[in-house]
């Protein structure tokens, strides 16, 4: 009984969008930029989801539906069966320019969604420096984010949407802005963290590599607007992965001939 | 030999010296020989005849005396204008009737040169204190103004989406992100008010007045002593630059986060 129970959780979607498009219109509705076409997605509890898509094909877009920022023009989405209506602590958002408080040290950063919901200040540092030194931050926790590196930049952010201890992680191109080193270490960092606190994550990307190595399974968009499906790929590969193994690189290789995407 | 030539021409004191004792040696060697020779004093003029006025009264106050007239002035109207012109300029970028309702007034006087408003304000207010504060306040307001509402309203967005993401409210978008990042603008918006404020008093001062630092100066032109000018010039400028740098340092202690700006 108890165990069929916590099959039936397992196997109940977290995440759900069912025909999502988007169109945006501009200049009094005489330009209609159909951006989002028919999303069919599902995301299971603590799935590692990565979708891939080159760049202007409406994975943002989607990210940002699913976060509750935007409202899909038709279609919807569904949290643990429910409508998605707007933002919401229950997902965590990180974003490809960090979108960090400069005027805050690193912990104010990673408090402030505990602060806007009203923890009290004992917890909010408790939980906080848990999650900095969870992604190896710590000793920078008085560090304002102009003396940090783009790759500890994002770190915060990784941690600040942890600390709301969110059942959804959505990352948006995380690590666009770093360069290929720092790029490879963050990726082994957003495995290893995941792994220690397991979450339904969407993970939006450029790179099939990257795609790889952290995904439980990959979603391929159309690489013109409007965004749509293309194909999806369950990754069986053990963790830790191997950049070099060759089913990571077969997999790499099939994936990057069907999409067409430049590597 | 080599190397101690560019150890000492690197220090930036050095060259700094240079420029300076370069400049007063070519003012003196303009103050005997050039063509403008009679009309401009030596150097060492202008210092002795500023310690002279230190002592002796010039219409019944000292230089000190006449520096403070001046002073209160600009502190007078710089306050009025910060303290109506910053929250204003805020409320104009976080509330939109504000906005609509000040901006169209606003931009007709955005433009016009406050020390067009000279005759206006002797009409209206006499040749007093009044008048020269009208004056200062107008000039120090606009970019109080514009500098604050400009600092909330060239926010990066995605900002705010932080907070919604956390299941903030308007009232964290304003607390926790609008004004925080605003700080620098406005400052910097004060900055501009301050130097403008002492554009205006001396427009003032010299329109009209029987005390301050442009009295002094008109008062060098009228008796043909233009170390009198010259030292008048000097003591504004001393005054104004050190004004600058106690606003820099509240800034500093307000906004501890801002990298220092090299100008």
């Amino acid at each position: 009984m108890e165990k069929g129970a916590s099959i039936v959780i397992a196997d109940h979607p977290k995440i759900v969008c069912q025909k999502v498009s988007k169109v945006f219109t501009q200049r009094q509705g005489q330009v209609r930029i159909h951006v989002l076409e028919g999303i069919d997605l599902e995301v299971r509890r603590n799935e590692f989801l990565v979708i891939v898509g080159p760049g202007q094909c409406g994975k943002t877009t989607l990210l940002r539906i699913i976060a509750g920022l935007e409202k899909p023009t038709s279609g919807q989405v569904l949290l643990d069966g429910s409508e998605v209506t707007g933002p919401g602590p229950d997902r965590g958002l990180v974003f490809q320019k960090y979108m960090l408080f400069p005027w805050k040290t690193v912990q104010g950063n990673v408090e402030l969604g505990l602060k806007v919901r009203g923890v009290p200040k004992r917890e909010r540092r408790d939980i906080a420096t848990h999650y900095i030194e969870l992604v190896g931050l710590n000793g920078f926790e008085k560090a304002y984010p102009h003396q940090l590196s783009g790759g500890m930049k994002q770190r915060v952010g990784i941690a600040r949407a942890y600390a709301n201890n969110p059942e959804v992680l959505l990352l948006d191109e995380p690590f666009g802005q770093l360069d290929a080193q720092t790029r490879y270490l963050m990726e082994q960092e957003v495995a290893r963290v995941w792994a220690a606190e397991k979450r339904s994550v969407i993970f939006v990307t450029n790179s099939i590599d990257e795609a790889v190595y952290l995904a439980d399974r990959i979603v391929t968009l159309e690489g013109k607007l409007p965004g749509r499906m293309k194909s999806s790929y369950r990754v069986d590969l053990p963790r830790p992965r191997e950049h070099t193994e060759k089913p990571f690189l077969e997999l790499r290789h099939k994936i990057t001939e069907e999409t067409e995407l430049l590597l | 030999m080599a190397c101690l030539l560019r150890v000492v021409l690197l220090n930036r004191f050095f060259l700094y010296g240079i420029s300076l004792t370069g400049f007063l040696f070519f003012w003196d060697w303009a103050a005997i020989h050039s063509s403008i020779a009679k009309f401009l004093p030596r150097p060492i003029e202008v210092y002795h005849q500023l310690i002279h006025m230190t002592g002796d009264t010039l219409a019944g106050k000292t230089l000190w005396g006449h520096l403070w007239a001046s002073l209160r002035r600009v502190l007078i109207g710089f306050c009025i204008a910060s303290a109506i012109g910053v929250p204003l300029g805020l409320f104009m970028a976080l509330n939109r009737y504000v906005r609509s309702i000040v901006k169209p007034v606003f931009d007709i006087f955005k433009p016009m040169p406050p020390i067009s408003w000279i005759s206006l304000s002797i009409l209206w207010f006499g040749i007093g204190e009044e008048s020269k504060i009208f004056i200062i306040t107008i000039g120090a307001f606009v970019p109080a103004l514009i500098n604050s509402f400009n600092g909330i309203r060239l926010l990066d967005p995605s900002l705010y989406d932080v907070v919604r993401m956390s299941g903030g409210n308007r009232r964290h978008e304003i607390f926790e992100v609008a004004l925080p990042a605003s700080f620098p603008a406005v400052f910097a918006g004060l900055q501009i008010a301050l130097s403008n404020a002492w554009g205006c008093l001396l427009a003032g001062e010299l329109v009209s007045a029987r005390a301050g630092m442009g009295f002094l100066i008109i008062l060098g032109m009228t008796v043909s002593k233009p170390a009198m000018i010259i030292g008048g010039m000097v003591v504004i400028a001393l005054t104004a630059w050190l004004m600058t740098v106690v606003l820099s340092r509240v800034e500093r202690i307000i906004c501890p986060w801002k990298r220092e700006l090299q100008l």
